[in-house]
């Protein structure tokens, strides 16, 4: 009997403190519409910007906002169990950067039949995936990645001459996000004959897969002279490997996400230019879009966030 | 084994179960949302993938061996089934593919085990790496998906609102609770687990039943994978990574000792439900993603702690 007494004594613990503590925040909206809000991960800075500009778009309509995300941003089968477990608190509408974008197909299906409204961010639904799920999606918010991909090709071509040995680190493949940042990187370089893909692998959105797979591409291509990443933090991963092999400044490094320490980095000359995208407006649109919704005003079915090109001049 | 034996078995069982229904009465207490039928078919369904792969967990902690490739083999089952259906095989000759997939693996597992007289933690962490490998080589490095309703319905079919993987489990469970405490097999495991040389000496095929041991844990993790695959509507090659860590924390939220030798299904169902509920209720009360892995992390160490100080307590 002592046992039972110490593990119910324990749950209460453990449990009943987050618990009270999210009554008392959440006593400021209780009665607001639950606007839900399941991220990626929430160990990257876009998705906080995203989070950040989502937070303050619902403070201003007056909605209750939910953000939920996985503990590893790959992981499709715990973004669904979020979403299925969110779908069970009475949420009105649903907002989903999708870890898959196949993947998502089956949790959508799931909000379709709760009738929960869901509005895509960042990532689309593979299109095949949403037609065979008789897929119905609110609206969808992202930034031309394909668009992005082809403006850090035309910059490489320019900032080189049109000529140079190029390297590119990937996203985790299958991703239409990465997919299309690729897309648009290869088809800008195919109009510029002197401009060739000597390598080209994942590095799974990662800083330290960054730099391990771009130390091992400099083993293998000592004639590297510019990179694409996908993504900053494959970018920074790869100026280290880049200062460890003793080359810092001769190989022009473009990312993606312009993000804060890929900024010092083109300032201090290690890394050459990064694509900005606006997550902080992808997550205020969203939460706009929801707002809407919840009135029954229309939405636009496709918002796109424009991307820029960040250099040291910029 | 003596009736006092069984009867300390039982209530540890009992305690587990009470954590579970403690649990429980303070997320109803917590959040309406909690105590709903559609809620808790909901908790069932999440949890029948990493219950599922407790089942092989437990027979291989029991026999005093542990099994971190778990997670990969079913990425690479799950490949194995995909790239089948993919071909245009029918759906049962596709998980037959996937199960015969898992088994090879753990059978690898095993002889590595037995024959190669391999630490099980390093054997298996070999083929950890080797089954990611090649699921991810079998793949391209791409997930696979769109299969056709009638695979779907693996992980989207209901009986009497009963979702079909919970049916699954629960006959897994059913069948695999008979071989561990019905059969020689059974018995073997948990002699081999409480000594192994006794077991050797008392005329036991420690070896053939060591490498079925690791066999079932590569089956319980293909039938896994199937599920997983349905429940998805896509195969990955990063699917199950870190399930290991899962399974081997449901197993002894259960009671099982990673010493061997003891453990039941019974105790490794009843901590997988606890983990189920723990990461539905925290979802539910809207706790911070960082957070609930800590809860998560402090209810496993809690467990054990108290189950270490109630044997302690018992002699």
């Amino acid at each position: 009997m002592t046992r039972l007494a110490w593990r119910v004594t324990l749950a209460i613990l453990i449990l009943g403190g987050p618990a009270a503590c999210n009554r008392d925040a959440s006593t400021a909206t209780r009665g607001a519409p639950r606007v839900a809000f399941v991220m990626k991960t929430l160990n990257h800075p876009f998705f906080l910007d995203m989070q950040r500009g989502a937070q303050e778009a619902a403070d201003r309509a007056g909605l209750q906002l939910v953000v939920q995300a996985a503990e590893r941003e790959i992981d499709v089968e715990k973004q669904m169990q979020i979403i299925e477990n969110l779908l069970q608190t009475g949420i009105k509408v649903l907002i989903v950067t999708p870890s898959g974008s196949r993947e998502i197909a089956s949790a959508i299906v799931k909000a379709n039949r709760a009738e929960v409204p869901v509005i895509l961010v960042d990532t689309r639904v593979d299109p095949k995936a949403a037609a065979d799920n008789h897929l119905r999606i609110a609206s969808f918010i992202g930034s031309d990645n394909y668009e992005g991909g082809r403006l850090a090709g035309e910059h490489l071509a320019k900032s080189t001459g049109g000529k140079a040995h190029v390297a590119v680190l990937e996203g985790i493949p299958g991703h239409e996000t990465g997919d299309s940042r690729l897309r648009g990187f290869r088809d800008a370089l195919q109009k510029h004959p002197g401009m060739s893909i000597v390598a080209s692998q994942p590095a799974n959105w990662e800083r330290d897969q960054g730099f391990t797979v771009f130390q091992n591409m400099l083993q293998a291509h000592a004639d590297i002279d510019a990179l694409f990443a996908c993504s900053d933090l494959m970018a920074l991963g790869a100026v280290e490997a880049i200062a460890a092999a003793g080359r810092s400044g001769r190989i022009r490094v473009v990312g993606f996400d312009a993000l804060d320490d890929a900024r010092r980095a083109i300032a201090a000359g290690q890394m050459e230019a990064s694509m900005a995208q606006s997550p902080r407006d992808m997550g205020r649109l969203a939460v706009e879009a929801a707002a809407r919704l919840l009135k029954a005003e229309p939405v636009p079915p496709d918002q796109t966030v424009p991307i820029e090109l960040v250099t040291k001049g910029s | 084994m003596t009736a006092h034996l069984l009867r300390a078995r039982a209530t540890r069982q009992l305690g587990t179960f009470a954590g579970l229904v403690a649990l429980s009465v303070v997320l109803w207490a917590a959040t309406p949302h909690f105590l709903t039928v559609s809620n808790l078919l909901n908790v069932l369904e999440q949890t029948s993938i990493n219950a599922i792969v407790a089942v092989g967990m437990t027979f291989v902690i029991v026999s005093g061996g542990i099994d971190l490739s778990v997670g990969s083999i079913l990425a690479l089952s799950g490949i194995a089934l995909a790239r089948s259906l993919e071909a245009g095989l029918p759906a049962p000759l596709a998980i037959g593919i996937a199960l015969v997939t898992g088994l090879m693996c753990g059978v690898g597992n095993g002889l590595l085990v037995t024959y190669g007289r391999l630490p099980s933690f390093i054997a298996t962490l070999g083929m950890m790496s080797i089954a990611r490998g090649g699921a991810l080589m079998a793949a391209e490095g791409r997930p696979i998906s769109g299969f056709s309703e009638g695979f779907r319905a693996l992980a989207t079919a209901r009986a009497a609102m009963i979702p079909a993987p919970v049916i699954i489990t629960g006959v897994i469970y059913l069948v695999a609770h008979f071989v561990l405490s019905r059969t020689v097999f059974g018995r073997a495991t948990y002699a081999i687990g409480g000594n192994e040389e006794a077991a050797r000496l008392s005329g036991i095929q420690v070896r053939f039943h060591k490498t079925l041991i690791y066999g079932v844990a590569g089956l319980t993790s293909a039938a896994a994978a199937a599920i997983l695959t349905a429940r998805l509507n896509s195969a990955q090659p990063t699917a199950g990574t870190n399930y290991e860590l899962d399974a081997i924390a449901a197993t002894v939220i259960g009671g099982t000792s990673l010493l061997g030798g003891e453990g039941t299904l019974l105790g490794a169902l009843i901590g997988a439900l606890v983990m189920g509920v723990l990461r539905n209720g925290l979802n539910l009360l809207n706790v911070s993603s960082f957070f609930q892995q800590v809860v998560i992390g402090t209810v496993i160490i809690v467990a054990v702690l108290i189950d270490m100080g109630l044997k302690r307590g018992r002699r």
